[in-house]
């Protein structure tokens, strides 16, 4: 009696908490999230349904078939026999893929030079949905009054999806995008933009020999996420001696605006705030290494943002001069080939080979 | 919700790791204090045959580098698993042998700088760090009455031979202390000849203490517990023995948590030494067989 | 005495000092040590005057191997070419236990004779490449090496 007398009260000062009431106004606002287009709400409440063991077991029987048969499905590409009508050209864009950063680990060229490398695992892409140029209507922000789009009205949009979920973890909105195109729900989601040419039909597995070596891609992701920090930290800063007289003032930005006329922060100072969780583009990174087996790819370099284990987003590279010059695999790579174990850059020492020996010259 | 799940999975993950090393006293890498207990015990009982192990886990000390770096940040299976292939795939090409930190080794590598494109290097190793192909080690000598290190990665294509000359372990992990220690106990001649221990010894702890040079030095040595120093007490002030007690961190030892975040667990270990164990052996028995064919072919040689 | 002593130290413990290792960087005021067996640099070195850094030919003024140094010895402006030094070096460059210079004059001929420590290799290509067709000819110096590491 006493407990559910307590329940209630609880409940009812629940209704009352202080951020119904009072609502502050701050200038710092969190990061918001900002959704996708195609956004459906994804997280489910998950209930307890009360199922007896054996119903359990033919749900995780069920859920298991339906994931080997999704793997079992060959590419519709393989069944288009006749070749490609259209032929890669410099300006037509390629799909591109998303692929997991799974750590780095150093390469040795052959001269005997040591580069540091990150690996990107390409983990089960499906390519979802095309939409075409003149359907594709996407979401327009206050920021672009004018038509953004409307040259880019010759793009049509290209939905993949990695890593496929229990269809009974996700709401249904989010299942019924995948269901409708017959497909199992995927965790992440990207829209690439394409041209006509190089659309997919939905199902296309996307693989790591999407790319090649020495090619440059452009990778997508968000960086590690690193909270409220001061102008240190953030902005590189640097702050104030230790000593000398100096008190309570050793991390603080000191003077952030002039006076006279202009006595006022000027928009854009720098300031203490959030930082990291904002996405970034890193243009024209290179491809060491290719292992097909298991689907990663040798990235140059260490710049990729995110943490171990974040998603990013691969295309081919926007830069003038590193742009693809060779006909890539188009429109992508089927898996099917008879392909060798490992590819490697023409500079890079492969580990089975023998030690690197300069000769005289 | 999940958050307190996952924490209660991380408490019984921690408290299965506390059970089992009570239970067997023997867990990874970094925990010294245990070998060291391990060591004490053989010498006491040197009559005795020697406990039966698992021999994989004999590994850890042998081949320190395959095991990840156990941060959880920087875990990931797939990228460790690709790693330990392209180790492999080296350790084919060239004889990473055993050593330890107080071993002395010399090492070839190609050099483009050097007058005959080689460069040879005899040193003793006093730190050895780093883990997957990251591996590396320091040798230091001194040569013409000057202290040289210099540092080598275990997995770089341009090290040609790494050869041990001895086999030997010493009383601490990091033999830093031989850069302000007279300059005898880090010299070695380049042309030392390699000393074979018989098969199946156990390696051997050299007990030699050096003499420091007096102040100032790099570190304060006297803060770091180090055995393999004789005569610190001489060039310690009341000061540094007042500093030295304060600074002392002797609940460390019983502090689990800390310990459970330097190691790996017993189960990984025995998952990662059970895919590369096989090929390890074979490229020792390899090994062996082309020392013999050199032993047999030595004689002869000199004889000619 | 002894308490108020320790009263002290526990104080300071928490303020402190840093304690992360210095980087043994060669730059103005940098005591160096002569190797070679020119006169003056003997001399210098066994007065227990070792010279000092007076400037670094390069733009981050922070002295790498093969890097042209300025020095003062023994009241007089010499130029010097690093050859050997304590700081952290890369994979498979040797570092030295001391800062070690060799005396050279304007057109890169070394005051000495005799260099008589080890040098590393890489030096071969650097001064190489710092010499030019008119300017000093730096690689006399390897000349005059007894040995390399």
């Amino acid at each position: 009696m006493a407990t559910s007398n307590l329940l209630l009260l609880c409940n009812s000062f629940n209704k009352l908490s202080v951020s119904n009431v009072v609502k502050r106004c701050c200038h710092y606002r969190p990061p918001r999230y900002r959704p996708p287009y195609w956004f459906m709400p994804k997280e489910r409440v998950v209930s307890e349904d009360m199922l007896t063991q054996e119903n359990r077991d033919f749900l995780a029987e069920v859920k298991q078939d339906k994931h080997n048969f999704q793997h079992s499905l060959e590419s519709p590409l393989t069944n288009v026999d006749t070749p490609q009508t259209t032929e890669w050209t410099q300006s037509t864009r390629r799909v591109g893929v998303i692929a997991r950063k799974i750590g780095n680990y150093p390469l040795w060229t052959k001269d005997g030079k040591k580069f540091q490398t990150t690996l990107l695992q390409v983990s089960d892409n499906h390519v979802i949905k095309y939409i075409p140029p003149d359907e594709f209507n996407p979401m327009k922000s206050k920021k672009m009054k004018k038509e953004p789009w409307k040259e880019k009205r010759t793009l049509g949009c290209l939905l993949v999806g990695a890593e496929s979920i229990d269809p009974s973890t996700v709401t249904k909105d989010y299942c019924g995008m995948f269901t409708k195109v017959g497909m199992l729900p995927k965790r992440h989601l990207c829209r690439f933009m394409v041209s006509p040419n190089a659309q997919l039909p939905t199902g296309t597995p996307l693989y790591a020999t999407h790319f090649r070596v020495g090619d440059c891609v452009d990778i997508r992701a968000k960086t590690i996420d690193r909270g409220f920090q001061g102008v240190m930290k953030r902005w590189g800063f640097k702050g104030m001696p230790a000593s000398h007289g100096v008190t309570k003032t050793h991390r603080r930005p000191g003077n952030i605006g002039g006076g006279g006329e202009k006595a006022r922060v000027w928009p854009g100072t720098k300031m203490p705030g959030h930082m990291g969780n904002s996405w970034r583009i890193i243009r024209g990174v290179k491809i060491l290494r290719i292992n097909p087996e298991h689907n990663v790819l040798w990235m140059l370099g260490v710049a990729i943002p995110g943490e171990t284990g974040a998603m990013c987003y691969l295309y081919d590279t926007v830069l003038p001069l590193k742009k693809l010059k060779t006909p890539p695999p188009f429109p992508t790579q089927l898996n099917s080939l008879e392909i060798p174990q490992e590819y490697y850059d023409d500079c890079i020492h492969q580990f089975e080979q023998p030690t690197i020996t300069f000769e005289e010259s | 919700m999940s958050l307190v799940y996952r924490k209660s999975v991380d408490l019984l993950t921690v408290a299965k790791w506390i059970m089992r090393r009570e239970i067997r006293s023997l867990s990874s890498l970094p925990e010294k204090a245990e070998e060291k207990d391990v060591a004490v015990e053989e010498k006491r009982h040197i009559g005795r045959r020697p406990r039966p192990q698992n021999p994989m886990l004999e590994y850890r000390n042998v081949y320190p580098e395959f095991l990840p770096d156990p941060n959880p940040n920087w875990r990931n299976s797939l990228r460790e698993k690709l790693e330990r292939v392209d180790m492999l795939k080296r350790r084919n090409q060239i004889n990473i042998p055993e050593f330890y930190v107080g071993s002395i080794l010399a090492v070839t590598i190609s050099d483009p700088h050097a007058q005959g494109k080689t460069n040879r290097f005899v040193g003793i190793c006093i730190e050895r760090k780093g883990c997957g192909l990251r591996a590396e080690f320091t040798l230091r000598n001194v040569v013409d009455h000057q202290g040289v290190e210099v540092r080598y990665e275990l997995y770089d294509p341009t090290i040609q031979t790494i050869q041990v000359l001895r086999l030997e372990k010493r009383l601490d992990d990091k033999l830093y202390y031989l850069r302000d220690a007279l300059p005898q106990y880090s010299t070695f001649p380049f042309d030392m000849d390699p000393e074979i221990l018989p098969e199946g010894t156990p390696v051997p702890i050299n007990p030699v203490q050096v003499e420091l040079k007096p102040r100032p030095w790099l570190e304060r040595w006297e803060r770091q517990e180090l055995k393999g120093i004789s005569n610190i007490e001489e060039y310690l002030k009341e000061k540094d023995r007042v500093r030295r007690e304060l600074r002392k961190t002797p609940w460390e030892k019983y502090d689990l948590m800390k310990q459970y975040r330097k190691t790996i667990p017993i189960e990984e270990q025995n998952e990662i030494w059970g895919e590369v164990y096989n090929q390890l052996q074979q490229m020792k028995t390899s090994k062996k067989k082309i020392t013999r064919k050199r032993v047999m072919s030595a004689p002869k040689s000199q004889l000619g | 005495m002894f308490k108020t002593l320790i009263n002290k130290i526990t104080t300071n413990i928490s303020r402190g000092f840093h304690t992360s290792p210095c980087l043994n960087e060669v730059r103005l005021l940098t005591r160096l040590r002569v190797v070679d067996n020119s006169e003056i640099g003997k001399r210098a070195m066994a007065e227990g005057k070792p010279p000092k850094i007076i400037c670094v030919y390069n733009k981050r003024r922070v002295g790498m191997i093969g890097d042209r140094v300025l020095v003062a010895i023994k009241g007089q402006k010499k130029k010097g070419i690093l050859v050997g030094l304590k700081q952290t070096q890369k994979v498979k460059v040797p570092k030295f236990d001391s800062n070690n210079v060799v005396l050279i004059d304007d057109s890169g001929t070394p005051l000495g004779t005799r260099i008589h420590v080890p040098i590393p290799t890489i030096l071969r290509t650097i001064l190489k490449e710092k010499t030019h067709a008119k300017g000093a000819d730096y690689t006399k110096l390897l000349g005059i090496a007894t040995r390399f590491v």
